[in-house]
């Protein structure tokens, strides 16, 4: 009697044991914690991603300042293996980067290359185009494009110089940003003289 | 035996009518801490390394596809998705804008298989309209490799050509006859290969007259 009393509650008691381990652990909990472990990892992935371009340490407007001053084209080194001064450039092309910032005053950009082609793209701080034009599309042999913003665009207008008519203007928001020139080299003999014509590219200030 | 003591309600004592979920819990601190930490880690690994492999592939989503050539029409313009912004942010990339002309990249011959350092391709057919192209030679990552001319690039001005217009260019490690797009000297050193097709000031690429476009077919011939 007393030993029947004395199993009885303990066996009971691993029953409520298992009820409730089962309740803990059950396949419920599992698919539970799965759904967690999923929702949580959804959002640190899109947080990774979203937060990348804020913290690239080397985005192409700050590798840009490697090459020489700002507002001024400064040519880049030939794209040979093993020293590209920024990836994905074309090997048989010459490069010259500018780097500006608008709160400095209009950007003028002026350049007369001989070659058969040539272009310049605009890019903002992340990267993204702005404005591009070739040789063609330029309409002429010479390239002149002022850069300003809404506020430096109004100012402009009250006095405009002779020459606007001549010049593509392009009134954006993003105050910093560089420009890529780039030239085609039909001919390593004629890189020098590319190369003089790139340099002596302006990206200055409007007189 | 046991009818006397259920009489007396002495057995069930410990049988609650409470449903399960409503039933005090004992509380298991270090499960539960631990049950935590096991979510929040993994569920940030899982964030963290599904982001970081997307954006190590170097390649961005909406990609455009014409036989075994991809271009990414959006990439490095204010339309791009958040995936080719970090690329693009991240590998201090470029882009050529669409003033400028399209870059398209092969990975793959036309048959579909991965296109290798050590082996011969010829590329032929023509391409899109465009006032000038080039057609360069990289590693996976797209950098450039040593070669055995020192050049890994061919253009549409130095190219000889078919009577109808159409070339043939032979890519491979030693000099061949006729296009010669050399490979990596050393191609057993060399991770992948890639061609980059650059159509400079090209009409496909101001517009999205993209798809149906006359691409060259990259065929096997031979390999090492």
């Amino acid at each position: 009697m007393i030993l029947s009393r004395m199993a009885k509650p303990h066996g009971a008691l691993t029953r409520f044991a298992t009820i409730r381990g089962s309740r803990r652990s059950g396949p419920g909990n599992l698919i539970t914690g799965l759904l967690a472990v999923l929702s949580l990892a959804a959002i640190v992935h899109i947080l990774v991603v979203l937060t990348i371009p804020q913290n690239a340490t080397h985005s192409a407007y700050s590798n840009a300042a490697r090459f020489g001053p700002d507002r001024a084209f400064n040519l880049l080194p030939d794209v040979v293996p093993g020293a590209e001064p920024l990836p994905g450039l074309d090997p048989a092309m010459k490069h010259a980067l500018c780097r500006y910032q608008l709160d400095d005053g209009p950007v003028l950009f002026t350049a007369s290359i001989p070659v058969p082609f040539w272009s310049m793209g605009l890019f903002n701080t992340r990267g993204d185009t702005i404005y591009s034009v070739n040789n063609r599309t330029a309409g002429s042999e010479t390239l002149s494009m002022l850069v300003l913003t809404t506020e430096q665009l109004s100012i402009l207008r009250e006095n405009p110089p002779e020459n606007l008519d001549d010049l593509i203007v392009i009134e954006t928001e993003n105050t910093e940003g560089f420009a890529l020139l780039r030239a085609f080299v039909p001919h390593p003999s004629e890189a020098g003289q590319i190369g003089r014509a790139l340099h002596a590219a302006s990206c200055g200030l409007l007189r | 035996m046991t009818a006397p003591l259920k009489q007396f309600g002495e057995a069930d004592w410990y049988e609650t009518d409470l449903p399960p979920i409503l039933r005090p819990q004992r509380p298991r601190p270090l499960r539960a801490l631990a049950i935590l930490v096991l979510v929040l880690f993994s569920g940030a690994l899982i964030g963290i390394s599904s982001a970081y492999f997307i954006i190590e592939r170097e390649r961005p989503l909406m990609a455009v596809k014409i036989g075994p050539w991809e271009t990414y029409p959006d990439a490095g313009t204010a339309d791009a998705d958040p995936y080719s912004v970090a690329i693009y942010t991240r590998g201090a990339k470029i882009p050529l804008a669409s003033g400028e002309g399209v870059e398209l990249i092969a990975r793959t011959d036309s048959a579909g298989n991965k296109l290798l350092p050590m082996c011969r391709y010829r590329i032929h057919g023509q391409t899109p309209t465009a006032r000038l192209w080039t057609l360069t030679a990289t590693n996976s990552s797209g950098r450039l490799v040593e070669t055995l001319p020192g050049r890994s690039d061919l253009t549409s001005r130095q190219l000889l050509r078919e009577p109808d217009g159409s070339f043939e260019i032979t890519a491979s490690t030693t000099p061949q006859p006729g296009n010669w797009l050399p490979l990596a000297a050393a191609p057993f050193t060399t991770e992948g290969l890639l061609f980059n097709l650059r159509l400079y000031d090209a009409p496909v690429s101001t517009g999205s007259a993209l798809k149906g476009v006359t691409m060259p077919a990259i065929d096997l011939v031979d390999c090492l």
